[in-house]
């Protein structure tokens, strides 16, 4: 006898409505199984209590006219909540209703086109600008800074677009600033280096700087050089790293 | 009167042979000097055959040279006042830091380096002054830096990553060229010398802004371009499956057939 049977025939068994050969299986499978033995005794207790709470029927004493009142309370219930998402729901259709007719002049009309068209352009210049990919072979970084026409040089002006200047100015401004950073620290460093360290630093910096005088001039003659711009801002690196270097001795 | 001459001619040699004497006793007394004011260092580690080798000097010359055991045998001449040496071999890399180890001191003196590691390990090697020298190895990556003078000299190199960056010196290297590698040579004012094997592939960018003089060899051909009026070359040789960067600042740039 397996677990599912032995539960089937509990409530039987307990009744003692089985059969002897039945009821002794049931006997042997709940002294094997634990599981089977606890619902058993589940069982047993319920059907003690049972036995000693003897039910006592409460009969309404107009039951027709108590169900009679429990269903136009449930009723009334449904009734006032239907009529509260029903409100709800028109209150929210007036929110989006339009409150009234477009009516625009002509010359309204014309101001938005022409708004919408210039912002459409600017956008369309702008995502040209900041979106338009370099071609891998490296040649083609040099040409990349081709002259700006007027229309990028006013948007560039009204500060709608970033120029390739701006780019090059703000990176320059940011590397300064670390190597002023750096400068201090070293400053207060040098001192104690001896003349040799001293002066090899010094020839170093020496020649980054003429090097970042040379395309400084450069770019002041021709700001479209991408070529000095990339060796400034290669250069102004070695100097911050030359002297973080040289700070820590 | 020549019997006179012949004395005080007699009396010169043998001031002469005295003075040479003096001399001599004084430069050898120099010389003991100074080798015995260097401090010798030496210290082997077991390691494995990619071990890695880093090492941050601040003044002296680096020579690191690949050998066939799997050990790293450091070695190292320190001048007076002689720097700390705090080796360390952390899971597969060694490291030396002569600028952490010294950080606080007023003086220190150079210290020249001889580290002999396996053929296979990857060195990254750096100092603030001096020359630095690789020669005989074939791992994953050989990085040498100087931050301000110095030659870098890399010779019978076999690596996927070789990057050599100096202020002012000379960088030369000697070395082959693997597919998919990628080789930078960065230099401030000195002479870049490639030698590379004639059948290597690779794409180049070559920029000698100041004296525009890239010498390509051998290796020049219709796939190479010169533009920014000649600052810089651009192009591929064969397949061009490596990378090569190449930019001296103020120097020439030449590539040589090995």
């Amino acid at each position: 006898m397996n677990c599912e049977q032995c539960q089937e025939l509990i409530s039987p068994f307990l009744d003692n409505d089985l059969e002897e050969t039945t009821s002794a299986n049931v006997q042997a499978h709940l002294a094997l199984c634990v599981q089977c033995a606890k619902v058993c005794e589940d069982f047993a207790v319920i059907l003690d209590f049972c036995r000693e709470q003897p039910t006592t029927k409460v009969i309404a004493p107009n039951s027709q006219a108590l169900w009679c009142r429990i269903s136009n309370t449930i009723e009334t219930e449904i009734k006032a909540d239907t009529a509260q998402q029903t409100k709800q729901k028109q209150e929210e259709a007036k929110k989006y209703r339009f409150p009234r007719a477009w009516k625009f002049s002509f010359s309204q009309v014309a101001s938005a086109v022409l708004g919408i068209a210039l912002v459409s352009s600017l956008l369309t210049v702008v995502g040209v600008k900041n979106y338009s990919a370099p071609t891998p072979d490296g040649g083609s970084a040099i040409e990349s800074y081709a002259e700006p026409n007027v229309f990028e040089k006013v948007l560039g002006k009204i500060g709608l677009i970033e120029t390739a200047q701006n780019v090059r100015q703000r990176r320059i401004e940011q590397q300064q600033a670390a190597i002023e950073y750096w400068n201090k620290r070293v400053e207060a460093r040098r001192m104690q280096w001896n003349n040799h360290l001293r002066e090899a630093f010094d020839r170093n910096l020496n020649e980054i700087n003429q090097a970042v005088s040379e395309y400084t001039l450069i770019l002041q003659e021709n700001p479209q050089d991408e070529l000095s711009g990339e060796m400034l801002d290669s250069t102004l690196n070695e100097k911050m790293e030359l002297l973080r270097e040289f700070s820590d001795l | 009167m020549n019997l006179d001459l012949h004395n005080l001619f007699g009396l010169l040699t043998s001031k002469k042979t005295t003075i040479l004497l003096w001399l001599s006793v004084v430069f050898f007394t120099f010389s003991v000097g100074e080798v015995s004011a260097q401090v010798k260092f030496a210290k082997s580690y077991p390691a494995s055959k990619n071990v890695r080798l880093q090492l941050t000097n601040r003044t002296g010359t680096v020579t690191v040279e690949g050998w066939d055991r799997s050990e790293v045998a450091i070695s190292a001449y320190l001048e007076k006042p002689a720097a700390n040496i705090v080796p360390q071999s952390l899971s597969g890399t060694i490291v030396i830091n002569l600028v952490k180890d010294n950080q606080g001191r007023n003086e220190v003196g150079s210290v020249n380096f001889l580290i002999r590691v396996p053929y296979s390990s990857s060195v990254d090697i750096e100092t603030r002054m001096g020359n630095l020298n690789v020669n005989n190895i074939q791992g994953n990556l050989v990085r040498a830096h100087i931050s301000s003078e110095g030659d870098i000299t890399l010779m019978n190199i076999s690596s996927g990553a070789v990057v050599a960056e100096n202020g002012i010196g000379d960088i030369f290297f000697d070395g082959e060229v693997r597919r998919e590698g990628n080789y930078r040579f960065t230099s401030m004012r000195g002479v870049i010398n490639l030698r590379i094997p004639l059948e290597s592939s690779f794409k180049l960018v070559a920029t000698a802004p100041s004296t525009r003089s890239i010498n390509l060899g051998s290796f020049s051909n219709g796939d190479m371009n010169f533009v920014g009026d000649g600052r810089r070359v651009v192009g591929k040789v064969g397949d061009g499956s490596a990378t090569f960067n190449v930019t001296n600042q103020r120097g020439i740039i030449s590539f040589i057939t090995r």
